[in-house]
């Protein structure tokens, strides 16, 4: 069925399969790789997408789903938002792998909070993994994003 | 120019794509142990790749150490989850339904699921016969004892073990088991393989393509030159992505195509392609009144799953650290490599030593009680110093294991209170022998190509060993390019595994950058470093140098949930020399957080030979929150100092911390994970309300 | 390529939606926020012929207090914790939606969802229970009211109609109100066990969630707390007649033996709650 959404800003429209996940109509029909399949029961956060501005878990949103809704991944991000400059100072990253996810769940939250405590930046991170264990300098990465 | 791990740019495995390319699944067998007696593909439309043993059977074995593994499983599969068929479509879904429409009859055998009891008399065979492999992992003296499970035993004979207890004043006996646990990277494997005029090409993430390039080679019957492997990087690997996994099975399902072909796992899978072996290390410890250690004899059980892999290695590593980094005249330890009907287990962080310094260190702590003496003094007592030989005869040199323990001691304020807290010092072994090249190429513009086997799996080898090219070279390491390893182009390296890249391709790069002034356009450098053990008397180099470390826990206990908090942790790791600071910090505070999830959280759940928990809620792994707030490390230096490999020092020393911190509230546990539930049996007992054993 | 996707059904009222469920009834998959039906999806459990999306029926929208609270049964988790009007008047309420898994489920798991999936470890369900609330429920012939310990009557499992639908839920006034979520393993786990415990009009309501297939809820121990103070030895019975009136499963968050033992402290835990809540 058709589908037609905003990623990145830009209106598409797209040809999937009802039972698809928004997660496959973004890597497959549209090349955005920094959303990934990890976990498919939306605990790890590496398939993280902002949905109308509030982080969603792409393996777990039927592709119909996204009709008319606003997506944003890391791609759409320009590579000089604060927030990624905060990682990149912070060297808040081994694999790579879970970091995009990181990063738009914390640019969400700095747009609700804009003067996190540590804590309530676990908090709000505490649903996305990080297998190779970057959590205290992802804790760093968000404070000087939001300074 | 930012960063590619920000703005989305890297390309795993998973997103390599190649024209005509199509997507793999594998059909795996439900039951532990089967003679698979027909696979009936008939109802699998035309169009549909289908690969089945009947394909593969003709094929060669292979294996990391022991050759006991083919393409699929032929005449019987040995663990539930064994490769039994494979298909090939154009789309993920279609796979799906071709795979389901495969049918097989299997005539259930005997399994077992235990390693001790593997080792009994009436226990089922995994393999009627050990064959030794002969590649490059297979690098030591293996002793399989054909018409057991034991694929392996290592022993280590020093002094008298006997004459050494009935010196001893206390002798302490304690068996402690270690639960198998899940790499559980967030990059799932990932293979993807195409044939080129006879020529094999593999996009795969590996952190050994030397090793896999081999055995493809002996599986497939051609040249190594007539394969080609190349090394995106992993999203995370830990050890998982090692040797062949998915290789074999897309390369020839690439063939019979031909068209290229990706095989991306699902999660659950990931249970039963590789984890970490369960071990049960029964430790007795005997010792004077006065502290002085006496004689200490191990034996270990590791279960290696129901193919080898890596596992006599493990074993062996599990042996020959089980004295720890103490003075002891007498030791005899016995490790032993056994097959189970389980998954195969193999190199997971700290490769054997977690699962020895678990049971070393508690052990410690028991002696400490039974002996009235501080924890910390009786270590710091009997401490190996510069100079002294290794339980194996090997001579230590830069000896800084007093240095990493009282750091550590210090960092939670051990001399102002005990009360909560625990100590553990460990050494650990880097892959001996090994060699290892490197070559430079310089262009016009100034820059510099380094041609490395390295992998990166966001260790930072490559910006560690491209920091020290630039330090060598004199040049900005903005002009150091370091692309993806690739058979083709790079010189051989044993593999990135036990924390050694960075080191030996530091070695490597100092003749290479010679090589390089000169010769001009190209320079070649290349290191080998001799070593090993006998695997009868464990005598021998067991490691170049070694990894040497200290952790240090404090720890509040809910005693009416078992609930443990860990309040503060520490890990004092000697560097020698840090290269890369960022990626040296990460690497200390990643193997602690992964620490804890072995120490509280993390066991591969069996019932009856399947896995019960393969999935990321049911298996959990720490995350933000359960990191302590107070984490800390230290990265010990000394001027003109070897580059340590840091890759995983910090893990082993959590659990047993950890443990001992219990233990010093009277809370005695000898099993990992420590799960609350264990943590409030143990209240029992201190409380004498139960009768259970630890 | 062999089964072809299935349909996708988008009422826009909740008479066509009611109409299509009556219709359909087992053969149409209703989606919701999707969020448990994806997991399903993700491992092929359910190859459904068609899909029933409820996104673009209004009258299933909306969360408005009365007296008593309304929540549209398509209102996300994450609209409810953040609602001020239950800020206001459902603190406990706000909570408890707040505490299940992480924000991007709650951005998309709705009230109905939540309550028709009947999932075990389920938060939400043991505090609307012990809220004594009331799902309402259409079909295309007429509606009910079903109190929330009436509607879980099992794994999965409601008492709902092949022709129902939940439309919404009523939750009376909170009095003091407490939810205990207890996880053994990591912060981020799902429940061993989950104790949601109430106080309205002196009337005391403990339900236990993620300990078996339904929320437990024993109003004859919850009658000893009947125009009793609610003092440490009270608490303390009352939990203990929970652990053992309470038969619970084992899962990988723990034994049955384990969970019995965490009841008592929990139940107790909660009880105390109550009490320090009034004081405060």
């Amino acid at each position: 069925m058709r589908i037609a959404f905003t990623v990145n800003g830009e209106g598409v429209e797209v040809d999937a399969r009802s039972d698809e996940m928004l997660l496959e109509v973004l890597r497959r029909d549209l090349g955005l790789t920094s959303v990934r399949a990890t976990c498919g029961i939306g605990v790890c956060g590496a398939c993280t997408a902002l949905v109308d501005g509030e982080p969603i878990s792409t393996c777990l949103l039927l592709a119909p789903l996204a009709e008319g809704r606003q997506v944003t991944t890391v791609e759409g991000l320009g590579g000089e938002d604060p927030v990624q400059r905060g990682f990149v100072e912070a060297h808040a990253f081994q694999c790579g792998y879970c970091t995009p996810g990181m990063i738009l769940t914390a640019k969400r939250l700095i747009e609700e909070s804009p003067q996190p405590s540590e804590e309530e930046i676990r908090l709000a991170l505490a649903g996305n993994l990080c297998r190779c264990g970057c959590y205290v300098k992802i804790v760093d990465a968000v404070r000087r994003a939001a300074a | 120019m930012t960063d590619p791990r920000v703005t989305g740019a890297v390309r795993y495995a998973q997103d390599v794509e190649l024209e005509g390319m199509l997507e793999a699944r594998i059909l795996r067998s439900p039951f532990p142990h089967a003679r698979i007696e027909r696979v009936d593909t008939s109802a699998v439309p035309a169009g549909i790749v289908v690969l089945t043993p009947g394909d593969v059977a003709d094929l060669g074995m292979y294996g990391a150490q022991i050759k006991d593994q083919t393409v699929l499983a032929c005449d019987r599969a040995r663990f539930a989850g064994d490769p039994v068929a494979a298909v090939a479509a154009a789309t993920l879904r279609e796979a799906d339904e071709a795979l389901a429409l495969i049918d097989v009859d299997y005539e259930e055998l005997d399994s077992v699921f235990d390693p001790v009891e593997a080792c009994g008399q009436d226990a089922p065979l995994v393999h009627d016969r050990h064959n030794v492999s002969e590649n490059d992992a297979a690098y030591f003296g293996i002793r399989p004892q054909q018409g057991t499970n034991v694929c392996h035993r290592f022993r280590l004979r020093q002094g008298d073990v006997e004459a050494g207890f009935a010196e001893a004043d206390v002798v302490v006996e304690e068996t402690f088991r270690t639960a198998g646990a899940q790499h559980a990277h967030m990059e799932p494997h990932a293979s993807v393989a195409q044939w080129e005029n006879g020529r094999l090409e593999v996009w795969t993430g590996t952190q050994t393509p030397f090793n896999l390039r081999s055995d493809l080679a002996g599986v497939l019957g051609i040249a190594e030159d007539r394969i080609r492997i190349v090394c995106p990087p992993m999203g995370g690997a830990f050890g998982a992505k090692t040797f062949v996994r998915l290789e074999a099975i897309v390369a020839c399902l690439a063939r019979k195509a031909g068209r290229p072909v990706r095989a991306i796992l699902e999660r659950n899978e990931e249970w039963l392609t590789l984890n970490r072996h369960p071990a049960e290390i029964r430790v007795r410890l005997g010792a004077r009144a006065d502290g002085t250690l006496l004689a200490k004899e191990v034996e270990c059980w590791a279960d290696t799953g129901a193919y080898a892999d890596c596992g006599p290695g493990v074993a062996q590593k599990m042996g020959f650290a089980a004295p720890g980094p103490y003075r002891i005249p007498h030791v005899s330890v016995e490790s032993r490599c056994v097959y189970t009907n389980l998954p195969p287990n193999g190199a997971f962080r700290g490769y054997g030593q977690m699962q020895t310094v678990w049971a070393s260190e508690r052990a410690m702590d028991i002696l400490a009680e039974r002996l009235g003496a501080d924890p910390l003094e009786l270590r710091l007592q009997n401490l190996l110093q510069e100079g002294d030989r290794y339980a194996t005869g090997e001579e230590l040199h830069d000896v800084r294991f007093a240095e990493c323990l009282e750091t550590a001691a210090d960092a939670i304020g051990w001399r102002e209170s005990r009360q909560g807290k625990g100590l553990c010092v460990l050494m650990k072994g880097m892959q001996t022998p090994s060699r290892a090249g490197i070559a430079i190429e310089a262009s016009d513009d100034g820059t510099y190509t380094l041609r490395c086997a390295t992998a990166e799996m966001g260790q930072g080898a490559r910006r560690a060993i491209s920091l020290l090219a630039a330090e060598l070279l004199e040049v900005d390491v903005a002009n150091v390019r370091f692309p993806d390893p690739d058979t083709d182009l790079v010189p051989y390296d044993t593999r990135t595994t036990s924390s050694r890249s960075t080191y030996i391709m530091g070695r490597a790069l100092v003749d290479a950058v010679r090589d390089l002034k000169e010769n001009g356009r190209r320079g070649y450098g290349e290191v080998e470093i001799p070593g090993g053990l006998d695997p009868d008397t464990g005598q021998g180099v067991a490691s170049h140098h070694w990894h040497q470390g200290a952790g240090a826990a404090e720890v509040r206990v809910d005693e009416e949930t078992g609930k443990v908090e860990v309040v503060r942790l520490h890990a004092s790791v000697y560097a020698g020399r840090v290269v890369n600071r960022p990626g040296a910090e990460l690497q200390n505070e990643g193997s602690m957080i992964m620490g804890l999830g072995t120490t509280l959280f993390e066991a591969v759940d069996i019932a009856d030979g399947q896995v019960t928990n393969a999935n990321l809620s049911d298996y959990e792994i720490p995350s933000f929150m359960d990191v302590p707030v107070a984490l800390t490390h230290d990265l010990l230096e000394r001027d003109g100092a070897d580059v340590h490999g840091l890759g995983e020092t910090a893990l082993p020393p959590v659990p047993p911390s950890v443990g001992n911190a219990l233990a010093s509230l009277g809370l005695h546990v000898t099993d990992l994970p420590i799960s609350a539930e264990a943590v409030l049996d143990a209240v029992d007992r201190r409380a004498g309300l139960r009768e259970v054993p630890a | 390529m062999f089964e072809s996707a299935p349909e996708w059904l988008a009422p826009e009222t909740l008479t066509e939606a009611l109409a299509l469920k009556a219709e359909y009834g087992e053969e149409a998959t209703i989606v919701a926020g999707g969020t448990f039906l994806a997991i399903l999806l993700n491992q092929r459990f359910l190859a459904p012929q068609r899909f029933l999306s409820l996104r673009a029926v209004p009258e299933l929208r909306g969360i408005e207090a009365n007296g008593e609270l309304r929540l549209g049964a398509m209102e996300t988790h994450r609209a409810v914790e953040r609602a001020p009007v239950v800020l206001e008047g459902w603190p406990g309420l706000a909570r408890t939606f707040a505490l299940v898994a992480s924000a991007r489920v709650r951005n998309q798991a709705t009230v109905g969802g939540v309550l028709a999936d009947a999932d075990y470890a389920s938060d939400p369900p043991a505090m609307l229970t012990a809220l004594e609330a009331r799902a309402l429920v259409r079909s295309r012939d007429g509606e009910r009211e079903i109190p929330l310990e009436e509607l879980i009557t099992g794994h999965y499992e409601t008492s709902l109609r092949g022709d129902e639908l939940i439309v919404g839920v009523h939750v009376p006034r909170e009095g003091r109100s407490t939810y205990r979520k207890f996880r053994s393993r990591s912060h981020e786990d799902r429940p061993c066990v989950g104790v949601a415990a109430a106080l309205r009009g002196g009337s005391l309501r403990v339900v236990v969630g993620a300990v078996a297939s339904r929320p437990q809820w024993f109003p004859e121990i919850c009658g000893l707390a009947d125009g009793e103070e609610l003092d440490a030895a009270l608490g303390s019975e009352i939990a203990e007649r929970y652990a053992q009136a309470v038969d619970p499963l084992a899962d990988v968050r723990g034994s049955a033996d384990y969970r019995r033992r965490v009841i008592r402290v929990e139940v107790r835990r909660a009880l105390e709650d109550l009490v320090q809540a009034e004081a405060a």
